[in-house]
């Protein structure tokens, strides 16, 4: 592949991750059997990686396995109604033909393990968007390290990632020690999951955390958020939570043997201060209210619609949606969407939070990972949970308090 | 005396020099940088208002986001990229942005981690060259 004989794009990839490979120590480059493209966004990767992106699939590039896609810069059904700029959908389209063209699956939703990607335990993927990482290794028990944007599309047209990192064995024992078996974890929503994910996160730093006293019934919906906020908190890639990652049964196994370098009591104490340092503001009324970072599932679909059924979105909010295309169809079927919409509110398929125009200064979202990063595109942002996320956005006042 | 040499592990290759940029807070270059103007926008970093082109950029490690490194490499494509990055460890994200960047826009950006010692109070408020092939960062005067 190296020496082009397989075409120029491949070239360009394997030299990429050869590279790449000898920086890390890897042994050798080794397969893998499906790839998440991180980098399918136009307002993500600029026009830099357009370039590259256009230039690989110009010069032959082809995937050689599976490779699901991230959100785009737009949603292709309502980016006019949506206020994007011409110029960005022109670039957004001629991005997404490339990646089709190149054998992209397109998924567009950052959780692609709801929808679209196939995942087992044990099994090597090449996968970038570091929530998906975070719930591939931690849920899943899948290998994959965390790729880089444009790595991703490499190690597709390749089939091959250099073996490195969370590849290996000695890689993924856990080194640090969380006990959450003090918490009311029972009683814990999404937004919960994502502050105890964020606290252990930030926390972890870049070491392996492993979490004992996670009840095993935390649903998809929770873990997702979870990861996110792991993955946002810290450098977070693998997070052995006991009972539930499929190498991490006891916390003995998650240690591989070994003794933690470090063990931390989890205490609702610490869950609070946390929430309380991920919202500027408390008491604020936002103008715009967003649920779906990561995407939302059918099942969060149909919840919101319960929730906001037979109510009506204030006049001076917007309250806005995050799904897949995949999700949204099928909650379509089952009358969620139309509920939300007559409420007021917007579904937005096939993209990001990031990419939507606005001059609103202050967000409300149940979401960990969005109330983190979401300042440098809003001035204030509230951390509610799905619950007080409809409730503000029908009119109830923001819970007062300190932020 | 001042040790003015700091040996290294190289990431990405060649050679540079520019003012130090030092935070010991972790970053994410997508969500905190704005590859057009090279200007810190995240208010929640520490480095906030800052530019971090032409300079050499120390943060100990970078956290969150894969897109990073498309970030870095348009970062090169709009001529504001740091003159080089120190790290105490580099992540594959920052490192494929390089690699990147050399091969499509043909600029360096030499990184290098693992160093000896922690630079960031050596280098702090001096001019600093930074050696990504043979994995060196010379502290050269104050500024």
């Amino acid at each position: 592949m190296l020496d082009g004989e397989f075409g120029e794009a491949c070239e360009i990839a394997m030299s990429v991750l050869v590279k790449l490979g000898e920086i890390y120590g890897a042994d050798r480059m080794q397969n893998v059997e499906n790839v998440h493209i991180d980098g399918s966004a136009y307002g993500w990767i600029n026009d830099a990686g357009l370039e590259v992106i256009r230039k690989l699939a110009s010069s032959g590039g082809r995937f050689r396995v599976p490779a699901t896609l991230n959100p785009s810069s737009i949603d292709f059904d309502m980016w006019q109604e949506l206020k994007i700029a011409p110029e960005v959908s022109k670039k957004q389209l001629r991005l997404a033909k490339a990646l089709l063209s190149m054998g992209g699956t397109p998924t567009w939703t950052c959780a692609p393990y709801q929808y679209g990607a196939y995942l087992r335990f044990g099994q090597k993927v090449a996968w970038g968007e570091s929530n998906a990482v975070s719930f591939a290794n931690t849920v899943i028990g899948a290998r994959t390290e965390r790729l880089g944007d444009l790595a991703d599309v490499c190690a597709a047209i390749a089939g091959k990632y250099p073996r490195f990192g969370l590849y290996l064995d000695e890689n993924r024992r856990g080194q640090i020690l969380f006990e959450a078996n003090r918490l009311d974890s029972d009683a814990f929503d999404s937004s919960d999951y994502g502050v105890l994910g964020f606290l252990i996160g930030s926390m972890a730093k870049a070491r392996v955390p492993v979490v004992s006293g996670m009840p095993e019934k935390a649903t998809f919906d929770q873990l997702k958020s979870f990861c996110a906020a792991a993955a946002v908190g810290g450098s977070v890639a693998l997070c052995h939570l006991c009972g539930i990652t499929p190498e991490a049964k006891t916390v003995p196994e998650a240690f591989h043997g070994s003794k933690p370098e470090e063990e931390i009591d989890i205490e609702a104490g610490d869950l609070e201060k946390t929430r309380q340092k991920l919202s500027t503001v408390n008491d604020v009324p936002p103008e715009v209210i967003c649920i779906g970072c990561p995407h939302c599932s059918v099942q969060e679909l149909v919840k919101i619609a319960r929730l906001i059924k037979n109510k009506k979105v204030e006049e001076s909010a917007r309250f806005l949606v995050f799904s897949s295309r995949a999700a949204k169809t099928l909650a379509e079927e089952m009358g969620a969407i139309e509920t939300i919409e007559s409420a007021g509110g917007r579904v937005i398929a096939d993209t990001c939070w990031n990419f939507i125009p606005s001059k609103a200064r202050t967000v409300m979202t149940d979401s960990v990972k969005m109330a983190w990063t979401s300042l440098g595109k809003f001035t204030n942002v509230t951390l509610g949970n799905m619950e007080t996320c409809v409730d503000v956005a029908v009119g109830a006042k923001p819970r007062g308090g300190p932020p | 005396m001042k040790k003015t040499v700091i040996r290294c592990v190289p990431v990405s290759g060649g050679a540079s020099k520019g003012e130090a940029l030092v935070t010991n807070q972790p970053i994410c270059l997508y969500d905190s940088l704005d590859p057009k103007t090279g200007r810190i926008v995240n208010r929640r970093h520490e480095l906030y208002g800052q530019c971090v082109s032409g300079r050499v950029f120390f943060f100990p490690y970078g956290i969150g986001s894969s897109t990073s490194a498309a970030t870095l490499l348009e970062t090169s494509r709009c001529k504001k990229a740091p003159a080089a990055i120190i790290n105490l460890e580099t992540e594959p994200i920052i490192a494929v942005g390089a690699l990147l960047a050399e091969r499509f826009y043909g600029m360096k950006i030499p990184i290098v981690h693992r160093p000896e010692l922690d630079p960031a109070e050596a280098i702090r408020h001096h001019s600093v060259r930074v050696d990504g092939d043979l994995g060196l960062i010379e502290v050269l005067r104050h500024s």
